[in-house]
């Protein structure tokens, strides 16, 4: 459990680390944050970087930050940080809510925001509620500045649409509606364990029938996905358990190849994407009716 | 000279004790809570090597060539060792069953996934690990064989060719007359259960510093070694070397559990060594190697069990089929823990005859080893999922059932069939103590609400044996020899009157050193902090085994009451000198010497040992001048084995009753522990503080057993959990409250009564686990008959109710 030989540089700011990037054959390179997930690859050789490049003396990275409608979270921000931080309990509860279910204080207190993000774990909280919340991920390269939806981010199991020199800089959480009921809930094995199966639900309540509603399950599959063909069954109708029960059916029908392993089989993650469907959009009924909107 | 060692607190010579029997902050916690302990990978020893192993990547293979020489020109590569070097200058590792042993490297096939097939030493351990990746192994890659019943079949591959089979062991063992108890029952449970692999964690692996002489021709080793002594024998046999020329040096070690076997990893340390001209070489088990191939996969279980009863509700029989799986080899005492359920076959209950049908086989997988409890846990899980289907069967309520078939206390001592003989217990007042903890009626009235709305709520009430005091007798079915399990302490006062105790074991978590400080400042009527406690290696240190099998505490106990016994007599014939009276005269009673009822007649500990010391001109001319003595405590009344494995092997018998309360969530088939309460006795507490916290460990372990831990391997032998995210502790979130009563009988046979406690609750709370979601899973008709009761496993049995949300009511 000790590392392959590795070159090591800490770059100040980003315009050197996206110089040092540049410089070297990106694949070689693997980008440290808050190691979480890094450092244990590297024990386990798994990752065979040349270059270890540390961005975590670029203080210009960190930090939560008040857009007009939503808040700017710097990539090397702690998860600590946002836990911390009164500006995202009242922006959006439900991104706060998410990041205190992740790991274990420990794990936040070295995790980071833009590391969670990249890393693209499919079992991981802050992708899936990127995309049921439509964040905004802010990229440097070469190039310059890209901004990517979320939904076009994450690809597959620990693949983003990040190109080879390019550094994740910030993510844009869009503030939560206003009247938007909301849910996150998750099964694992144990407290703090990444997810079986998570599912995610927003939804507004209008003239007593569901408006904007969505759904995303994550931890199933190769990634977090929204579920359009549940979102339109709720669309405009009146909530029951009845109706979230068939949206929770339609996810189970929808979820495309779900994951199997010694935690839990393929069919018993589709039967909980069903479960924890029905549960997040009960649960976000009952905050939307109690938002008094 | 004949030794008194109190049997209770009242025989001690004191007044009123003010430290034994009381919650005592340790004396161990300072140096731990500051980091000053000096665990093995703290020590530093001058020109250290050290060790990184290359282990195999098949679970069977043969091996056709080991290429070192890229490695070796690896600048700070110091030594290499392979196959060659083990059959050079290593035997085989001893084994249970004998014959099953082999070398610490793979020297013509590997035969599990992690076997060691090379060594480096190297100057630190980066460079080590980039020595054994230039290392070329070719590999014939041969079918693995994982399932013990399909190793069982007469065309299997074989783990061993030589062996011509992969059955270790196939006996049974019939105590009475079985056959006619099961055929005049009225009533016969028949089932079969699962037992998955699990076993020790602790938070530091295993680590060995080992250094040979080259001109002494010894070995000194370092190491988190729980048996020093045994080990040292272990590695003697090894290496072909007398055993006083290995000695052992156990450091503090975080933790065992019995997860620290650590004799292979230390036998490649030691070739690594030799080869590096007596260099020391470390090597630091990390924890891949650990959950790969470490020293404690255990109890790999597939059992077929039944119990005969009679309609009044009596328990006449009961027969267990075990094939255990125990791995590629015989090396790690997976075989012992099948052999100690004899030490309390037949649990708490009167049941009169048994029958052991027991198969030991051998696949691809990692050596089976010891864990908290030694073999136990497992067969009182099935004993007690018969007794719950026996009561179901006949309409009685499980602990009504269970408190028929008790031992009554007016039994004791009584002989189990399978030969042990248990010392004292109280089990209905347990049971009583533990129902009313609970208040078992009204969580039964809750359940019958909680099951009107179609909730899952189960009410596991179950009971076992912890067998304390472990003896050699007890595995006499699996080949270990002899009988007798010594246990001594030195105990020395100074001529200031300060006291200073030698023992042959280091810390290892139980707080065994400040036990001893309790009993030697009760018996001299000094203060705890005027006592200090010394290990001692294995070539200095007075007879001694450690910890292990719930024996410790009793061990040490008398080791160091029957010291302090005789010091007190040699004390006394001094201070009859001194007084001009006869030793008979003279008593000790709260730290003063001397005639009782004469105020000027009295002596302090210090005085006495200061005269001793000083003025040995005074004393009388036979006696040893020190204030000093050694006693080696063991076990007393042990029989060797029977034909059918019948000894009295473990010297207590401590009982608990466990009621749990779960709910089983329908749709996901999760577990959630709502209350956990027990009552246990476990005779004289000789630190209740102790006692509790060995408690409440072992109930988090046996929940991490009941729902969690599991090794699992895919069908080619591949490990499927080699970390923590898929290998899968209980943490603190889940792990209840666990509340908890005490009953005291004391043991008529031990020193202060007090009764083995060490690996105390997993003997009882998988069972009650199990117990208590197998009563939620009754009114859908299903069982969970495998362990862990994980929640893939709970949603299939629920699913295959048909008990879907759509169903409405059950």
């Amino acid at each position: 459990m000790k590392p392959a030989p590795f070159e090591y540089a800490a770059p100040p700011t980003l315009d050197e680390a996206l110089a040092i990037l540049s410089e070297n054959d990106p694949d070689e390179v693997k980008i440290l944050a808050g190691g979480q997930s890094l450092m244990p690859l590297l024990n386990m050789r798994l990752a065979r970087p040349e270059l270890l490049l540390d961005l975590t003396r670029i203080d210009e990275l960190g930090g939560v930050r008040a857009l007009d409608s939503a808040v700017s979270i710097g990539a090397l921000a702690t998860k600590r940080d946002v836990e911390d931080s009164s500006l995202v309990r009242d922006r959006n509860p439900l991104f706060m809510e998410s990041t205190v279910m992740i790991g274990h204080p420990q794990i936040r207190n070295r995790g980071t925001v833009g590391g969670s993000m990249v890393q693209a774990d499919p079992a991981a909280e802050y992708p899936a509620v990127a995309v049921a919340l439509g964040a905004e991920l802010v990229a440097r390269g070469p190039g310059g500045e890209r901004v990517i939806e979320a939904d076009d981010f994450f690809i597959t199991y620990l693949t983003t649409s990040l190109e080879p020199g390019e550094i994740l800089t910030e993510v844009r959480v869009p503030d939560l509606p206003a009247g938007t009921g909301w849910s996150i809930q998750e099964v694992a094995r144990r407290h703090g364990d990444f997810a079986i199966v998570g599912a995610v639900a927003m939804l507004r309540l209008e003239s007593g029938v569901c408006v904007d509603p969505r759904i995303v399950i994550f931890g199933a599959s190769d990634r977090a996905r929204r579920h359009p063909e549940a979102e339109a069954l709720l669309a405009g109708e009146r909530p029951s358990a009845a109706l979230f029960e068939s949206a929770g059916q339609a996810v189970a029908q929808s979820l495309e190849d779900p994951t199997d392993d010694v935690h839990a089989s393929a069919d018993y993650r589709r039967d909980l994407a069903r479960v924890l469907c029905a549960r997040t959009l009960s649960e976000a009924m009952e905050r939307a009716e109690g938002s008094g909107a | 000279m004949a030794v008194d060692i109190p049997k209770s607190f009242e025989a001690l010579p004191t007044s009123s004790p003010r430290h034994i029997g009381r919650g005592r902050r340790r004396v161990e916690d300072p140096a731990l809570l500051t980091g000053r302990t000096q665990f093995v990978d703290d020590v530093e020893l001058p020109r250290m090597l050290h060790c990184a192993i290359l282990r195999s990547p098949f679970a069977h293979a043969k091996i056709t060539e080991v290429d070192t020489r890229e490695a070796e020109s690896l600048p700070g590569v110091v030594a290499i060792v392979t196959g060659d070097d083990a059959l050079r200058w290593s035997h085989p590792a001893q084994s249970s069953p004998e014959g099953w042993g082999t070398h610490c490297l793979a020297t013509d096939a590997v035969r599990y996934v992690g076997e060691p097939v090379a060594a480096v030493a190297a100057v630190n351990r980066y460079v080590a690990e980039d020595a054994i990746e230039l290392i070329t192994v070719e590999y014939d890659p041969l079918d693995a064989v994982t399932d013990p019943v399909a190793a069982m079949a007469p065309d299997s591959t074989l783990v061993h060719a030589g062996q011509g089979t992969n059955v270790m062991m196939d006996r049974v063992f019939t105590w009475g007359e079985v056959d006619q108890a099961f055929e005049a029952a009225d009533h016969v449970v028949s089932e079969k259960f699962r037992w998955n692999r699990m076993g020790a964690n602790p938070t530091e692996t295993f680590g060995c510093i080992c250094e040979w002489d080259p001109l002494d021709l010894s070995l000194t080793i370092r190491g988190s070694i729980q048996s020093p002594s045994m080990f040292g024998l272990g590695r003697a046999a090894t290496f072909a070397l007398p055993s006083n020329k290995v000695n052992i040096i156990s450091q503090p070690h975080g933790g065992s559990f019995g997860g620290k076997g650590g004799t292979r990893g230390t036998d490649v340390t030691c070739l690594l060594s030799r080869k590096a001209d007596g260099r020391p070489v470390k090597w630091i088990e990390d924890r891949i190697e650990y959950l790969t191939a470490g020293g404690s996969q255990a109890w790999d279980r597939h059992y077929q069990a039944s119990i005969s009863v009679r309609q009044d509700g009596t328990v006449t029989g009961l027969r267990v089929g075990l094939i255990d799986d125990l791995g590629a080899t015989g090396e790690a005492y997976g075989a012992i823990c099948a052999a100690k359920p004899l030490a309390a076959f037949t649990g708490p209950y009167t049941i009169p005859v048994a029958e052991y049908d027991l198969k030991l086989v051998a696949t691809n997988k990692v050596p089976s080893g010891p864990y908290r409890g030694m073999g136990p846990p497992p067969h009182f899980f099935v004993l007690e999922q018969l007794m719950d289907l026996a009561a179901r069967r006949l309409g009685m309520d499980p602990a009504e059932f269970r408190r028929k078939n008790f031992i009554p206390n007016e039994a004791f001592p009584y002989t189990i069939p399978s030969g042990n003989e248990y010392d004292s217990g109280n089990y209905e007042e347990v049971l009583n103590q533990a129902l009313a903890l609970a208040d078992y009626p009204a969580l039964r009235s809750a359940q019958a609400e909680a099951r009107q709305e179609g909730r899952l709520v189960g009410i596991g009430v179950a009971s076992a044996i912890e067998p304390g005091v472990f003896d050699w007798n007890a595995y006499a079915i699996v080949g270990m020899p002899g009988t007798g399990v010594p246990e001594g302490a030195t105990v020395s006062i100074d001529i200031m009157g300060f006291i200073t105790v030698r023992v042959g074991f280091s810390l290892e978590g139980q707080g065994q050193y400040t036990l001893i400080s309790q009993l030697v400042s009760d018996y001299f009527g000094t203060d705890p902090e005027m006592v200090r406690v010394v290990y001692l290696d294995t070539q200095s240190a007075p007879p001694s085994f450690g910890p292990g099998g719930s024996r410790l505490g009793v061990a040490i106990t008398g080791a160091v009451l029957g010291a302090c016994d005789r010091i007190r007599t040699k004390a006394c014939r001094v201070v009859a000198a001194l007084m001009q009276t006869e030793p008979e005269n003279i008593v000790l009673h709260d730290g003063l010497f001397g005639i009782p009822g004469v105020p000027e007649a009295q002596m302090s500990v210090s005085d006495v040992a200061g005269t001793m010391l000083a003025r040995s001109d005074l004393l009388p001319p036979d006696v040893d001048p020190r204030p000093e003595a050694t006693h080696v405590w063991t076990a007393p009344g042990r029989t060797p084995a029977d034909e059918e494995g019948r000894a009295k092997s473990y010297l207590t018998a401590a009982q608990a009753v466990h009621v749990v309360q779960v709910e089983i969530d329908r749709e996901t088939g999760f577990v959630e522990i709502q209350r956990y309460c027990l009552a246990d006795d476990c005779g004289t507490r000789l630190n209740p503080a102790t006692v509790e916290g060995q408690t409440d460990g072992s109930v988090a372990q046996g929940i991490g057993a009941a729902l969690l831990e599991e090794y699992s391997f895919d069908e080619d032998g591949q490990p499927q959990t080699t970390t923590f995210m898929d290998y899968l502790m209980p943490t603190v979130y889940e792990i209840p409250k666990v509340e908890k009563v005490a009953v005291v009988t004391p043991s008529p046979f031990t020193p202060l009564g007090a009764k083995g406690c060490g690996e105390g609750a997993i003997h009882t709370t998988p069972a009650a686990v199990l117990c208590a979601i197998n009563d939620a899973l009754a009114p859908i008709g299903q069982m969970a008959r495998e362990v862990p009761a994980a929640p893939k496993r709970l949603w299939e049995l629920i699913r295959a109710a048909g008990d879907t949300p759509e169903d409405g009511l059950i």
